[in-house]
């Protein structure tokens, strides 16, 4: 039995393009699914969201239990240590496409938690976010604007968050390493 | 090999669990033997960070302490820094906390009371739970500004009085909600599914109520006429007219009845508060906020969540600066001590049952 | 006869203030605490525990530990407090009087520190997840500092600097 080859060898990179891609891409931005780990206060507007009222189905969201069906991970607010390594392991056990977006102030640059010394402050240093949220915590309507406009990232082949998480893996690494002291993740290395 | 315990971790990222924690489980077959909650995913500090701020500085950070319900702490601190720094509050500020009060705890029993069908598959009443809340939520929107979090009751009183013409709207919204209950009981208590499912789930013995110190609506489903409100009025509650609600099961369907009749009791409540509802002044004139510096001290107030007693001790040490304030959130006992033994011999597929209706709410637990 | 004499008559008070009506303080000696305790639950009928809570009282090297009970059919809370000496915090468990002291004696064996002998669970990690600082409830603990250690500084942008870019941009604008 050889080594398993997902965990020694980067994924390939996508070699078709052209329309192939475009048709890709205009399919993948209309159904996003998001994963339902409510990691934070901003959860709580998630459901609006995703309910009756602001209905995010029209946009072919949906929350889904798991993460290896979903493509997009919602930090909702502030992440603690303890947090950010659950959302580390969720984020690396989603397929590729996927997309991280950021709800609130608090994953920007700490927001009112800046001195806390369990919420962390930038997370970008930690996961590729390819859309920020702002607001304390953001209305429904603007979680849906966030996602519109994550939809056109993605029809336009811009919100390639996950190609520069592999490329740039031991940066974001090293910079996980630092905060999380005692490692016991299987690591992936890609 | 067929007898061999499973271990088994629900949560933090599953959809079953009441937020962000997890419990970790011994699995004989179906039944569980054993059980263990962790929590600290949403630890912020929040008594590290108060001990650094001035008190008025302080109350956006309470209310994020237990998120779709954050009326209560900030209603708590101010009154706790109230009583500390021996500030009369005037009359129509406390009638308004009362209705503030009570339209926050209406919101959230109403999604609750969507989210016990949710948890076992009966994905309507969820709809509409949420978006029949989303009506309170706009009464709140209007009063303060803010959806979820208000930052509205402030030491002295309340921000701001009531919008012209509130008191209609709040009576209008009343009325729509009273309409659509009928139609979740029919889907909820009248469903045969639910009812073989709930009656008798999670029986818990009468006598740790008083050993555990179980507080709320848990505490009412097991006979216990156990309601802050009526045994240590505060803010107005002490001139409102009602009866402890309790039922006699112990079980989880006896806590869904409990409830049932408290969004029932609720609106009952709100009409009263808004007939009642005085005139005058509605913010005492308190001295710079900014230099405000209160005695040495220490208190311990409570107030009625929707999950049981929620208090906050405040120490005060002469300075502008809390010395500590401690958060009892009633999920700490629920989630914890009784949870652990409750879920001991049941089913793994009740766990998302007795999660919701003891209403645990994560960040309370660890702040 | 009230309870504060009933209690002055069988343990050492240092200190008995009615605080409101149905609030009452009493400090107590850490040898008397515990009797005091089993007391109140068995004889005055303060059957359940609310609360334990701890306060770090730096300037006089203290910590405070006060222990929240509540009586059903009086209505009313006692709240039970000594000073437990800070450079070697050790207690004893009230686990076995209540079943949640168990949690919240973990809590405070990690927020602060103390030691409650025979507390079964109190090592094991509730809140916090390979902690490498002193216990951080501790007053001495500087939790700014801390975080701009572990985290990263936050972006300084002065209120200044803000109000040029914008007036930068007010001028780009007007010359167009």
């Amino acid at each position: 039995m050889g080594k398993d080859k997902f965990l020694n060898e980067k994924p390939e990179k996508l070699t078709y393009s052209g329309v192939f891609k475009k048709i890709d891409n205009w399919a993948r931005a209309r159904s996003l699914w998001v994963v339902a780990y409510g990691t934070g206060c901003g959860a709580i507007e998630l459901r609006p969201t995703f309910t009756s009222r602001f209905d995010a189905e029209r946009f072919g969201m949906r929350m889904v239990g798991t993460p290896r069906q979903a493509d997009v991970i919602v930090v909702s607010g502030y992440l603690t240590v303890k947090t950010l390594k659950r959302v580390i392991r969720v984020y690396e056990q989603m397929q590729s496409p996927k997309y991280v977006v950021a709800l609130g102030a608090c994953p920007i640059n700490g927001g009112m938690y800046y001195d806390s010394y369990n919420a962390i402050n930038r997370l970008d240093l930690y996961l590729p976010v390819d859309i920020w949220v702002t607001g304390c915590m953001p209305r429904p309507e603007a979680i849906l604007a966030g996602f519109k406009r994550l939809q056109e990232l993605i029809d336009d082949g811009k919100a390639d968050g996950w190609k520069k998480y592999i490329e740039a893996l031991d940066w974001y690494r090293g910079n996980q390493r630092k905060i999380i002291k005692n490692w016991r993740m299987p690591n992936y290395n890609w | 090999m067929s007898t061999e315990e499973v271990r088994l971790f629900i949560g933090p990222q599953h959809p079953g669990v009441t937020g962000n924690m997890s419990i970790e489980v011994l699995l004989k077959g179906d039944t569980i033997t054993w059980a263990k909650t962790h929590i600290g995913y949403l630890h912020r500090a929040f008594e590290k960070l108060m001990e650094r701020r001035i008190f008025i500085k302080s109350f956006p950070l309470v209310c994020r302490i237990c998120v779709p319900e954050s009326d209560t702490n900030e209603e708590n601190l101010a009154r706790g820094l109230e009583e500390l720094a021996d500030i009369e509050i005037p009359e129509r500020a406390k009638w308004i906390r009362t209705l503030v009060l009570e339209l926050s705890r209406l919101q959230m029993f109403i999604m609750w009371y969507g989210g016990i069908a949710g948890s076992m598959g009966l994905s309507t009443p969820v709809q509409w739970g949420i978006g029949d809340r989303d009506y309170i939520l706009d009464l709140f929107e209007e009063l303060t500004g803010g959806r979820v979090y208000h930052i509205y009751i402030l030491p002295g009183g309340v921000r701001k009085d009531l919008p012209e013409g509130f008191e209609e709207r709040v009576l209008k919204t009343m009325d729509l909600i009273e309409r659509r209950l009928p139609e979740y009981d029919e889907l909820i208590m009248d469903n045969a599914v639910e009812q073989k499912r709930l009656k008798g789930l999670a029986p818990i013995p009468k006598e740790w109520v008083e050993e555990m110190g179980i507080t709320g609506p848990v505490a009412r489903a097991c006979g216990f006429p156990y309601d802050v409100r009526k045994n240590s009025p505060y803010e107005a509650y002490d001139k409102l007219d009602f009866d402890v609600i309790t039922e006699d099961g112990c079980d989880v369907w006896s806590m869904l009845l409990v409830r049932r009749r408290e969004i029932d009791l609720s609106i009952k409540l709100i009409r009263e508060i808004v007939s009642k509802m005085p005139k005058g002044e509605f913010l005492t004139r308190l001295p710079n906020v900014l230099y405000w510096e209160i005695p040495k001290g220490e208190t311990y107030v409570k107030s009625e969540a929707t999950r049981g007693e929620f208090g906050y001790y405040i120490f005060t040490d002469g300075s502008g600066k809390p010395r500590r304030v401690h958060v009892k959130g009633p999920s700490f006992i629920h989630g914890i001590t009784l949870l652990e033994r409750l879920l001991v011999g049941q089913n793994i597929a009740d766990v998302a049952p007795i999660l919701v209706a003891l209403q645990i709410c994560p960040p309370e637990m660890e702040r | 006869m009230n309870i504060i004499e009933r209690l002055k008559e069988r343990f050492e008070v240092l200190i008995a203030e009615k605080k409101r009506k149905d609030l009452l303080i009493i400090e107590t000696t850490k040898k008397g605490l515990i009797p005091m305790l089993f007391y109140l639950k068995e004889y005055e009928g303060y059957r359940t525990l609310t609360l334990i809570s701890c306060v770090d009282w730096i300037e006089d090297k203290k910590f405070q530990m006060s222990y929240i009970l509540w009586n059903f059919r009086m209505k009313a809370n006692i709240i039970v407090k000594f000073m437990l000496d800070r450079e070697n915090p050790d207690f004893e468990t009230v686990y076995k009087l209540w079943p949640q002291a168990e949690a919240y004696e973990r809590e405070i064996h990690e927020m602060f520190g103390v030691n409650f002998e025979g507390n079964p669970t109190q090592n094991e990690e509730l809140i916090l997840e390979d902690w490498d600082n002193i216990p951080p409830m501790r007053r001495d603990f500087d939790t700014l500092k801390y975080s701009m250690e572990k985290f990263g500084e936050r972006e300084p942008k002065s209120r200044i600097n803000i109000r040029k870019e914008i007036s930068e941009q007010y001028d780009e604008w007007r010359r167009k």
